[in-house]
């Protein structure tokens, strides 16, 4: 366990290390945020007059709030591309790795955790805030809500980062992994709710989100954040998303005994 | 001049040639940004269920813009991307562009020929696909002026692109890291001008109109050929500005990039 803790906390500096790298991302993030929530102001103003104030129990002021949460999660989730197990695949550097004495995945597990983690406190964090200088931003209300927010952008983090690690592995399969991986990230960015709140879609189409382990990684979040989930709806959530984590990390764990067995590591 | 374009021709073909040796990879990454515009244009679909419209602006209208806008960017980001200022920083970091400099040969057209992404024909038919969805669904008045116009339109956002990759590419003569904030302009200009630019904040559709001219590259266009009425009061020419902001964009980026060249110091490794 110490072990893990000091991977954490090396990755965790490794990642504040990169200041001017992590501002300019910071002013993407937040420019395309601006685009969004104009879109979003454009839709519900479009509305006829007299309609309610809310869309699916969503208000604009809570729709402008969910383009900038989406817009901060991007780094903690690594949301648009990861490839680095898939790269020590590739190079053979998995080879050395496969000598330590201890698990591969808690490993990446763990350095994953350390670079999420500032990643959320230095993209995160920060955008919110530009956001709530910028916009009327909704906040969670309550010990409650704050504490299940904690729990889901955990459990969206420890879900996104089993689902990178799965994607990665193809690398053992295939030289073309690169390109499976992005068609993987392109996928889940389309399903998991980031680009509009999922209630905003036909039931159908929600229905075939709920199929996969996306929305566990964004959607959930953005629910418990605005409010939206309570009580039992809530607990729920939370525990699809662990469902998830755990089904996805078992076949993480399949999939990584399949591609040892295949694994040839030339000398060199 | 045809020496220089036979030159291009080869360079271009040795690209071509490189990239469909990896059949897989290729067909792949094809797919890949093409589903990108795809999943995006669908999710506008479905969420304009609920909502009906953006801006004043129904689904086949935004297909136009967005459709355009796609296009545009997917021709020149396959033209242009020996420019890419993503990859662009990396050659000057290596100092590869110094071995260009000492061939006997123009340095723009190898930079030019340096790179050609035969993948982004999926982002441009994908692009394509959606505009044509667009046209299809539009009761448009079609006047032999907007037909002559609309490539003409086509062109300029190529030009307006490829101009600001060259930009990009010539601020990291002194920076050397590619600058992020170009992306805003680049992949944030073609995300914004997939909208009405109505809908955008006063600041920000005004920067967008006197300091980077996207308004008249789109938005500007779209209202005249599809007959809207124009909310911002600009002046009655203002539809017909394209070929001038674009082409004034790649011109300022050619001159840019002149100057450029004659500060460029290498990196020394």
């Amino acid at each position: 366990m110490r072990l893990y803790l000091e991977l954490i906390r090396l990755s965790f500096q490794r990642t504040l290390t990169y200041r001017a790298a992590t501002l300019a991302g910071l002013v993407t993030n937040l420019f395309f945020g601006l685009l969004r929530a104009a879109v979003m102001v454009a839709l519900y103003n479009a509305r006829p007059a007299g309609s309610s104030p809310d869309v699916a129990g969503i208000s604009l002021q809570g729709a402008i709030t969910f383009t900038g949460i989406s817009q901060a999660v991007i780094a903690f989730l690594s949301l648009f591309s990861w490839f680095e197990v898939m790269n020590e695949i590739r190079s053979g550097d998995i080879g050395a790795e496969l000598l330590r004495p201890f698990s591969f995945f808690g490993f990446w597990m763990a350095r994953d955790a350390g670079r999420a983690l500032s990643s959320l406190l230095l993209r995160g964090f920060t955008m919110v805030a530009a956001y709530a200088l910028l916009f009327r931003i909704t906040y969670p209300t309550g010990a409650v809500q704050w504490a299940a927010l904690g729990i889901a952008l955990a459990l969206a983090w420890a879900v996104g980062f089993a689902w990178r690690f799965l994607v990665n592995l193809s690398a053992f399969w295939s030289t073309e992994a690169r390109g499976i991986a992005r068609f993987a990230f392109a996928l889940a960015l389309f399903l998991s709710g980031f680009v509009m709140p999922l209630r905003f879609f036909p039931a159908w189409f929600v229905a075939l989100c709920n199929l996969t382990p996306f929305p566990a990684m964004v959607n959930t979040v953005i629910e418990v954040y605005l409010g939206v989930l309570q009580g039992p709806a809530l607990a729920q959530a939370l525990l699809v998303q662990a469902m998830w984590f755990v089904i996805l990390a078992g076949l993480a764990h399949l999939a990584m005994r399949a591609g040892m067995r295949r694994l040839v590591i030339q000398g060199g | 001049m045809l020496y220089r374009l036979d030159l291009y021709r080869r360079l271009i073909g040795v690209q071509m040639r490189s990239q469909l040796q990896y059949r897989t990879a290729f067909l792949l990454d094809t797919l890949t940004t093409a589903s990108q515009v795809v999943t995006a244009f669908l999710t506008l679909a479905l969420i304009l269920q609920r909502f009906d419209n953006v801006g004043g602006w129904k689904l086949p209208e935004v297909a136009f813009l967005y459709g355009m806008v796609e296009m545009a960017f997917g021709s020149m980001d396959m033209l242009f991307s020996g420019f890419d200022p993503d990859n662009f920083s990396l050659q000057v970091q290596r100092g590869l562009l110094d071995q260009l400099m000492l061939r006997p040969v123009d340095i723009t057209l190898q930079v030019l020929g340096s790179e050609f992404i035969v993948r982004r024909i999926g982002r441009i038919a994908q692009g394509a696909a959606v505009f044509a969805l667009g046209l299809a669904l539009l009761p448009i008045q079609w006047t032999p002026l907007k037909l002559v116009y609309l490539p003409v339109v086509f062109a300029s956002l190529v030009c307006f692109f490829g101009g600001l990759f060259i930009i990009g590419a010539t601020i990291t003569f002194w920076t050397v890291e590619s600058i992020e904030a170009v992306n805003i302009f680049t992949y944030g200009g073609t995300e914004m001008m997939a909208y009405p630019m109505s809908i955008y904040p006063d600041w920000m559709r005004r920067f967008f109109t006197y300091i980077v001219p996207a308004i008249f590259l789109n938005y500007y266009p779209a209202l005249y050929i599809l007959g809207k009425p124009d909310p911002l009061g600009l002046p009655a020419f203002a539809p017909f500005l394209a070929p001038v902001a674009g082409f004034s964009v790649l011109l300022v980026a050619a001159l840019f990039w002149q100057f450029g060249l004659r500060h460029y110091q290498s990196t020394g490794t």
